[in-house]
């Protein structure tokens, strides 16, 4: 063994730090982002490091190496912050653009100044081994393994699944896709300090465009739902040029030809990465989980929960939504008709805070409705709802996406996981028990572990509302939850909206079919072209002439969508 | 299709496994251990030891520089043919590759260092490689020569690293001085890429031997290594009228600047570091590359015997001409010969002790001398591109 350690100490540091540095794309995938920004920030803190390491312990008893891992990753951080505020709001390939232009960017900066030694490259002392790597290697790890069952990390894995239903229930997208981004550069500045102080040596032009793509395919290789990926990916990638050099495969094209096939084998058959061959644990809580929490009471009946006043919204030259009055009070169970393109939807989405108004004044739950209203605040205030469109975190349990509806309810426990202080896990206990009574309130508790995705359509649509209900919700709106149900599931959702309204919930319903309307609600507003033509009680409602000539007269048509 | 994925990848993950056990058996199984195996009896040319002395030799044979370590696997290939047919002492050399990578060149030196205790390491080719894996053999105690670095700071790395590639320092102030003494030059403009750490240091060398032959710099231009127009800069260069152009740049920008300043208009002698040094500047910029002075390690026309056996021997083998970096990679291997035989011995402090007292051995490259700083003291051949080929600047 100690033969073996001597023989391929690097090689065995460089699996370290390949995983460090895996990790740090690790941090913003795991939230559906794509960075290239890494390896620039990595630089930014192994050259910074440099100016402040002193030539012995800091006061006697601090080591060199740890100030220059406090320097590099607070510069990475930092620099990851300000990248951060104006490229928080691209997506996908612009995001991973614009982090590129940073990474040249900060190549360009350093290779001009003298006091990086510019293309000649800087020498460093050799301040890290086998230990140092693989114990960076180790806190980093363990900072994802705890972040990944935590409220945080369940928040940033929703967003990564849809960033829409995110922000639906109540996570504030853009605050946490910041944290993912500054984790990442601080993960990043460490990286570029541990391997600066093992390998003696850096020039900027080694943090270049490859270095940026092979940390992002040693991620992705590993895997990034699982916190153990980029060490899968950093074991996979950095012993295969060994192994080939062991096994006598000769030196040349062959190597790098065996290594594209086999990481092409790899994404081909794995595209959940290495770490899909994992079998995924149980959750030993889920026998006995605890009893709902007690939550803070709704409001009692009566109380206005949503007033809308001439609430307009254009698109274009189209009047989506023509001067709305709409009144909401607490215990009611509010049905939403009209056909289709009669702006029911676009108007949720103004109550939900996705759309802000063109015109008009309104508040939900006491927020004021407009433009500088995100639609977290409006879930966090207590609007919860399903869409039209199903908007499932696919790849996340049925118990996952639910625990993510909690989130406005549960309290943030990475930093308690972290010391695993035994509060933590209460409080984690206590968001499962409230999960598991909404899962079973739509009677899903026994598909609480498979994906969502692989639901059948009438349970996605059911569990879509037990992640709503997930929020204690004052107002839960329902966007068609009943499309593809068939006579039996639609009634049995009737009496679950009705048990749900005498909890004291107040429900605002949209649905093409009118029989479960009117069999449901307790008031029946009625739009046609963007306007409300009626509202009333359902029976008022059946017989309203208007409505029967806009709408019902094709009852026998849409009464029932196949 | 999941269970074919799935033994897939387990197979990959079993095969990592396998590795790293199988790995630890084949430690140790080199000549080394310090026993007497690699020393033999005579000495020079009567020299004979049974063993053949273990090189390992790391190159960039795949990745961005693996054209200059193709070359000098050639190279450094042939001079252990040549010592096998001359028998006495043989050579186990094993070329590696590093990938243009310097963590897999570390890896690649700790193996040679530690696991297959190789008496000497030839390489790597980049000298930026070289300054993150030489501390490794210098920690190992195990000499390393280096072939084609030309970087200042190497052989700095500690008393086990010596080198046979003159660098920049070493060439420019000779074709600066042969220059002056050719074309009376009293003030010139100066362009060098400055984000690369080869053209970086060819300036810095430029710039010190100007100093010392007393030359005035009118103007000095930075451009970067992956432009390819130069125009605007070449105009500015043309307007102060200079006795000469120095440049400092990788043959991929050398061509389109040369061709470029001819089309401007600038007639006067351009001078270029050892990125000039190339068939390509020729191929590429065609009779635009006349008048082109550059400073070189080793040229093809050099004179000596030796030259003359490796131009032939070379051509007979790779039915090609050879260039620098095998002629570099080929004298490597003979100065570890003649270091070798000078002590009869193949343990790495005797390699060490007389690589250090190489003097005026006959190479290709010319008469060698190890300086006291462990580096190479051969005479450059400054060279003028005359009708499209490489002539010594007389």
């Amino acid at each position: 063994m100690a033969g073996f350690l001597d023989s391929y100490a690097s090689t065995i540091t460089f699996m370290a730090l390949t995983g460090v540095f895996a990790y740090s794309f690790y941090a913003v995938l795991m939230a559906g982002q794509l960075s290239l920004a890494q390896a620039g920030l990595a630089s930014a803190g192994a050259f910074t490091s440099s100016l402040v390491v002193p030539a012995a312990p800091l006061f006697g008893v601090i080591p060199r190496l740890v100030v220059g891992i406090a320097v590099g990753m607070a510069v990475g951080a930092a620099l990851a912050f300000l990248l951060g505020l104006p490229v928080m709001r691209l997506r996908g390939v612009f995001l991973a653009i614009a982090t590129l232009a940073f990474g040249e960017v900060v190549r360009i900066l350093l290779i001009n100044q003298s006091w990086t030694g510019g293309a000649q490259g800087l020498s460093f002392p050799k301040l890290v081994g086998i230990p140092e790597a693989w114990l960076a290697l180790a806190v980093v790890a363990y900072w994802f393994w705890r972040l990944g069952g935590s409220r945080l990390g369940r928040a940033l894995a929703a967003i990564r699944e849809d960033e829409l239903a995110a922000k639906a229930m109540g996570i504030d997208v853009t605050r946490h896709r910041m944290i993912s981004f500054v984790t990442s550069g601080a993960v990043a500045g460490l990286y570029g300090v541990l391997l600066a102080y093992f390998v003696r040596f850096a020039d900027p032009n080694a943090f270049g465009f490859s270095t940026a793509v092979d940390g992002l395919v040693t991620a992705v290789v590993g895997g990034t739902t699982l916190f153990i990926g980029p060490l899968l990916g950093s074991t996979f990638l950095t012993w295969l040029p060994e192994l080939q050099r062991a096994i006598g495969v000769e030196a040349g094209w062959i190597r790098p030809f065996v290594s594209g096939l086999l990481l092409l084998l790899v994404i081909l058959f794995l595209p959940g990465g290495l770490a899909a061959l994992i079998p995924h644990r149980r959750r030993r809580a889920m026998a006995h989980p605890d009893a709902p929490p007690d939550l803070p009471p709704l409001p009692a009946p009566g109380t206005p929960i949503a007033s809308l006043r001439a609430i307009r919204k254009e698109y274009g030259g189209v009047h989506a939504v023509r001067d709305v009055d709409l009144d909401i009070a607490a215990g009611e169970i509010v049905g939403l008709i009209g056909p289709n393109g009669a702006g029911k939807t676009t108007l949720v989405n103004i109550v939900s805070g996705l759309v802000p108004p063109s015109g008009g004044e309104g508040t939900v739950v006491g927020i004021p409705l407009g433009s500088g209203v995100p639609a977290h605040r409006i879930a966090l205030a207590g609007v919860s709802r399903t869409f039209q469109q199903i908007k499932l975190f696919n790849r996340l349990s049925a118990l996952d996406n639910v625990l993510v509806g909690a989130h406005r309810v549960s309290r943030p426990t990475l930093l308690r996981r972290m010391v695993l202080l035994p509060s933590a896990r209460r409080d984690e206990k206590r968001a499962l028990g409230q999960a598991f009574a909404q899962l079973t309130r739509v009677g899903l508790a026994d598909r609480a572990r498979l994906p969502a995705g692989d639901l059948s359509y009438g349970d996605q649509r059911r569990l879509e509302i037990a992640r709503a209900l997930a929020a204690h919700p004052t107002l839960l709106i329902l966007d068609e939850p009943a499309a593809g149900m068939n006579h039996v599931e639609a009634h049995r959702l009737s009496v679950l909206i009705r048990a749900l309204a005498e909890d004291g919930v107040t429900v605002l319903l949209i649905e093409h079919n009118v029989r479960m309307v009117l069999e449901t609600c307790t008031r029946v507003v009625v739009l046609d072209f963007g306007e409300v033509i009626a509202a009333g009680d359902p029976a008022t409602i059946a017989r309203d002439p208007r409505v029967v000539e806009a709408y019902l007269g094709a009852e026998d048509d849409q009464a029932e969508p196949a | 299709m999941r269970r074919l994925s799935g033994s897939i990848a387990g197979a990959a993950v079993l095969a990592l496994a396998l590795s790293a056990c199988g790995s630890g058996n084949t430690a140790t199984t080199g000549g080394g251990g310090g026993t007497s195996a690699l020393k033999g009896t005579g000495t020079g040319d009567t020299c004979k030891i049974t063993t053949p002395i273990p090189i390992g030799a790391v190159f960039s044979l795949t990745g961005a520089a693996a054209s200059y370590g193709e070359s000098q696997k050639k190279g450094l290939e042939l001079a252990a043919e040549e010592l096998k047919a001359k028998g006495g002492v043989t050579y186990d050399v094993k070329i590696e590759d590093d990938a243009t990578d310097p963590q897999q060149g570390i890896a690649v030196f700790e193996g040679f260092v530690t696991k297959d205790k190789k008496s000497l390491i030839i390489g790597p080719t980049l000298s930026n490689t070289a300054k993150q894996t030489d501390p490794v053999a210098q920690e190992g105690k195990t000499p390393v020569l280096a072939v084609s670095n030309t970087a200042a700071g190497i052989t700095e790395i500690g008393d086990y690293i010596f080198r046979d590639s003159l660098t920049e320092g070493a060439v420019i102030p000779q074709t600066i001085k042969a220059a002056k003494d050719k074309f009376g030059l009293s003030k010139v403009v100066v362009m060098y890429s400055n984000d690369d750490a080869f053209t970086e240091s060819g300036y810095q060398a430029f710039k010190k031997a100007l100093d010392a032959n007393g030359i005035t710099i009118t103007k000095t231009i930075t451009f970067s290594k992956s432009d390819t127009d130069f125009r605007a800069q070449l105009a500015v260069a043309k307007a102060s009228a200079p006795d000469a152009l120095i440049t400092s740049a990788l043959i991929e920008a050398a061509v389109p600047l040369v061709t470029q300043a001819r089309e401007v208009g600038i007639t006067v002698p351009i001078i270029g570091g050892n990125g000039f040094n190339s068939p390509k500047l020729m191929a590429g910029a065609g009779k635009a590359a006349d008048g082109v002075v550059v400073g070189a390690a080793w040229n093809s026309a050099s004179s000596g015997a030796e030259n003359a056996a490796f131009l032939t021997a070379y051509r007979a083998k790779y039915s090609a001409d050879p260039d620098q970096f095998a002629a570099q990679a080929y004298t490597g291997l003979k100065l570890v010969d003649a270091a070798v035989r000078a002590g009869c011995s193949g343990e790495r402090e005797d390699i060490k002790k007389h690589l250090a007292e190489l003097k005026d051995v006959p190479t290709a490259l010319g008469k060698f001398t190890m300086s006291a700083t462990r580096d190479a003291d051969t005479p450059a051949v400054v060279q003028v591109v005359e009708s499209g080929k490489f002539a010594v600047l007389k």
